[in-house]
């Protein structure tokens, strides 16, 4: 056993020369035994998959001593991949080891273990062909299919360390390692990129609880360190609650508690920089160039949070009402912006409901299709 | 070998050009016309690369001095490479011309290209980038490029099936139409794409998207490619998306049918459930319970038939087709089902009703001698003018040819008047009747079916008393020699002093005349017969399985 650990060692050291300068001293033979070596780590990962003890003793030793990017026992199982791929790139390869690598990989009849290049190269045009126009910045549909995809990755990594996880793990640095990994991960995305990944891998994972996951007390371990990200800083959780949709932030306020009092504060301290000009009739910004909402997006926010589940709804309500209070109780417009945000989310329920009412008069035909 | 490197020379230039012209595939134009060339293209891919692949680098650039050009061009041409296998041949091209020890800085700048063009191909950079950078996000979550592309191309067909079904009617919440330029667009960046089977979902949607118009949204082109990998069976579609295709899309119906019947004729048969098998994994019959897919492949059938003078095999095709489609068509549980008699024509009611039920063990004479009284009220009838009218009530009796063959074997077993399912055979065989052939027809069987009968009960003959018996009637016509042979093969089938000598006499019968195929499906059709029926006569079913070796053999 101790043997096998030794050997899985040195993965972490194969990767990091494959993407060196170090490679510059390969011949053909040497990368033949880098190849070989992937083959047999992926051999390895097919026999251990389905023992948790052994994958869990492997992916501790793949951990160790490895600080930036820790692997993790499903390296093993991409490990063909990931080496022949990052060779690839690697321009400081030499041309007979080059060659060797382009035939194992790349020529019919290479070894069934190796990724299928076809389908990727495949792939690749497909997603250049399938490629949405591009939209408008801002629009309020669903986030794009390159943010999606980004964050079913970001999860299925985040699920992945859940499970090699050590069992009755929790302790407080753990939950700060695991953070700071996260953290290091998000780094690497321009930070209005990290944001949408971030959205978008919590609704996924929303969804993927409302399915039944909600079981696992290992969930949390998933959206725990992305939601800690997301609080840990005032600036980047304001910038999340700007750039995303409000619909988007409603649901996930909706499942997420940890969400609500955070955005639910930052809506209040928005709201209460805004001035109303007599004049023209309206609430506005009182700076420019601030990143703040106006005042229709601040109606459009609240507006969605209202048409969620009842609770949230309900305490929603329940903080406007509270802040009009305090702001003295208002039953006019123009004093205070509560108390207009309240009478206009009021007023759009009730349209809502008045259009349900009459849609229910209508009759309409029953359409087989 | 010079010859064989000619070839692709010819087309060289040919297909340079075309990659010049369509560059990297961005006008409408220069999309459509790739789409029409990728076959072609893969082609010649393929055989340039068995060309280059018993060369090595130098001897490749000298013979093909401009491969580089091309080949860097087709790999920006995001059409040329999603489609099938070109990207795998592009790619071993490339490795061919890969040089192990380069010797000059011109090898060094070819290896420097072709690593490029790879890592284009395969990194996760954007397809516009020359860079080899990889996302560094993905390579810190510790996946490759194909991960991401695996998820990307998944994530971008759920984003346009959402897109495309808001075009459909969706309760009250009409959400905005999609125009038909988009639609047709989509088709039109689908088409390389097809036998990817992350698509699968987008094409159901694109053949259940009609939009409201009253044009056909979807390129024929694109149509045409669906049907052909759905019959190759590179594709799997759900019934309701294949049947949609057949619907809107004449020529694939009539592709598919063809195609079926080329399979089936082509296939050494050895056993009609094998052909049943084939039927039904074509969908065909599933899909018929749509009338006006029953008329176009009847249509098919029709002609099939006639062109081939009526061929035993396409006869046995065709009846099996009609047996699966009367089962598929009773276990369909849809509610707006039309009932089987409104496929047939309306004049032909009672006898199709009388056709459509299951043969059953007992009364079947009796059943059988109805059939034969409504067929002759309906052929004797004053309004049957035509060779079209006559034709479509004698395709109606043949595709339900089952209740021939029954009324063959009623004939010799049951002991009752034969004239009615005489006159029936008569009439399959010999249908018409302006120089009284068929009454000719019916005067000769009435006389062979005599001298059978009397030897039915025989528990001892031998060949040459059969021969006799069948020679004392003088047959003038060739229908009748049809009719004798049916006869004859089912005497020796259920017979007991027939099961003797029915090796030889079969032997006889197809050394001497070409009355092998007939036999030989007469011999499938009552195999399938009684294996569904049941039947406990295992003698009967050994007798026919080593009769059916025995020909299968010689054929």
């Amino acid at each position: 056993m101790e043997a096998l650990l030794e050997q899985v060692a040195q993965l972490p050291g194969l990767l990091a020369v494959s993407r060196s300068a170090l490679v510059r001293a390969w011949d053909a033979p040497t990368l033949g035994r880098a190849l070989e070596w992937a083959r047999y780590f992926q051999h390895l990962h097919g026999r251990f998959r389905a023992r948790p003890r052994l994958r869990a003793a492997l992916g501790r030793r793949l951990r160790q001593g490895q600080p930036g990017s820790p692997l993790g026992f499903r390296h093993l199982g991409r490990c063909a991949a990931l080496l022949g791929l990052a060779l690839l790139e690697n321009r400081a390869l030499p041309p007979a080891a080059c060659r060797r690598l382009l035939q194992s990989l790349l020529r019919p009849g290479a070894a069934a273990e190796a990724p299928s290049l076809a389908l990727l190269a495949r792939r690749k045009a497909a997603s250049r062909l399938l490629a949405p126009a591009p939209r408008p910045a801002g629009s309020p549909a669903a986030l794009e299919p390159q943010v999606r995809a980004e964050a079913q990755m970001l999860l299925a990594r985040l699920r992945e360390e859940e499970e090699e996880a050590e069992p009755g793990g929790g302790r407080a640095g753990e939950a700060r390692e695991r953070l700071r990994w996260v953290a290091g991960l998000l780094e690497q995305l321009p930070q209005p990129r990290a944001l949408r990944v971030v959205a978008a891998a919590l609704q996924q994972q929303r969804g993927g609880d409302e399915e039944g996951l909600r079981g696992r007390a290992g969930g949390g371990h998933v959206a725990g360190p992305l939601l800690s990200w997301l609080l840990e800083s005032q600036e980047r959780f304001s910038a999340f609650c700007l750039l995303l949709p409000g619909s988007l932030l409603a649901s996930l306020a909706a499942h997420y508690s940890q969400l609500r009092p955070p955005y639910l504060d930052l809506l209040t301290a928005w709201g209460s920089r805004l001035l109303y000009d007599p004049l023209q009739g309206r609430w506005h910004n009182s700076c420019l160039g601030e990143a703040e909402l106006s005042w229709e997006e601040l109606r459009e926010r609240f507006d969605c949070l209202c048409r969620g589940p009842a609770l949230l709804r309900g305490q929603t309500r329940a903080a406007l009402e509270l802040l009009k209070v305090q702001d003295g109780d208002f039953h006019i417009c123009g004093l205070s912006v509560w108390t207009d945000l309240l009478m206009e989310v009021e007023k759009s329920l009730r349209k809502e409901e008045e259009e349900l009412a009459s849609v229910d008069n209508i009759c309409y035909p029953v359409l087989s299709l | 070998m010079a010859q064989d490197t000619a070839v692709p020379k010819l087309n060289f230039e040919y297909w340079l050009d075309k990659a010049t012209e369509w560059g990297q595939a961005t006008t409408l134009e220069s999309q459509k016309d790739v789409c029409r060339h990728l076959p072609q293209l893969q082609e010649f891919l393929q055989q340039i690369y068995e060309t280059l692949k018993h060369m090595n680098s130098i001897e490749a650039i000298q013979q093909f001095p401009l491969i580089g050009q091309l080949l860097g061009r087709l790999c920006w041409n995001p059409f040329v490479i999603g489609y099938d296998e070109s990207q795998k041949t592009l790619m071993w091209c490339l490795c061919c011309l890969y040089s192990s020890e380069p010797q000059n800085p011109v090898e060094l700048k070819a290896n420097s290209w072709i690593r490029s063009l790879l890592c284009h191909l395969l990194s996760s950079s954007k397809w516009e980038s020359n860079e080899a950078g990889t996302n560094t996000f993905i390579s810190a979550l510790g996946y490759t490029s194909a991960d991401y592309y695996s998820h990307l191309v998944k994530n971008m067909v759920l984003s346009l099936v959402t897109e495309l079904k808001g075009n459909q009617f969706n309760g009250l919440n009409i959400q905005e139409r999609v125009p038909a330029s988009r639609v047709s667009e989509v088709s039109l960046f689908c088409l390389p794409l097809i036998t990817l089977p992350d698509l699968t979902p987008l094409l159901e949607t694109l053949l259940l998207c009609h939009g409201g118009a009253s044009q056909e949204l979807l390129s024929s082109e694109f149509l045409d490619a669906v049907n052909e990998a759905f019959l190759k069976k590179k594709i799997s579609l759900s019934e309701t998306a294949i049947f949609g295709l057949w619907l809107r899309h004449l020529p694939s119906l009539e592709k598919a049918t063809l195609y079926l019947l080329d399979q089936l004729v082509s296939i050494q048969m050895t056993s009609l459930e094998e052909v049943a098998c084939v039927v039904k994994d074509s969908l065909l019959p599933q899909a018929a319970s749509h009338p006006a897919i029953f008329r176009v492949v009847d249509e098919i059938f029709k002609n099939a038939l006639l062109e081939t003078d009526g061929a035993p095999e396409v006869m046995t095709i065709i009846q099996v087709f009609t047996q699966l489609f009367v089962q598929a068509h009773q276990n369909n549980n849809k509610q707006h089902k039309f009932p089987l008699k409104a496929y047939f024509s309306r004049h032909h009611q009672p006898l199709v009703i009388a056709l459509l039920r299951r043969p059953f063990s007992t009364h079947c004479s009796q059943h059988l001698k109805h059939i034969s009284e409504m067929l002759k009220t309906l052929v004797e009838d004053e309004s049957i003018r035509s060779f079209v009218d006559l034709f479509e009530i004698w395709f109606l009796i043949a595709r339900f040819g089952e209740w021939l063959d029954i009324a063959a074997e009623q004939l010799l077993k049951a002991s009752a008047e034969p004239d009615a399912l005489l006159w029936l055979l008569a009439f399959y065989y010999s249908p018409q009747n302006e120089n009284q052939q068929r009454t000719q027809t019916m005067v000769e069987a009435r006389g062979v079916y005599d001298q059978l009968v009397m030897l039915f009960s025989c528990t001892v003959l031998s060949v040459k008393d059969l021969q006799a018996a069948v020679h004392k009637t003088d047959t003038k016509q060739s229908c009748t020699q049809h009719l004798t042979t049916h006869l004859l093969t089912s005497f020796l089938l259920f017979s007991s002093g027939g099961h003797m000598i029915a090796q030889e006499f079969i032997s006889h019968i197809t050394g001497t005349s070409d009355a092998s195929k007939e036999v030989c499906s007469l011999l499938f059709r009552t195999a399938y017969r009684i294996n569904r029926n049941g039947e406990r006569n295992q003698r009967t079913v050994k007798l026919v399985n080593d009769l059916l070796q025995k020909l299968t053999l010689k054929v």
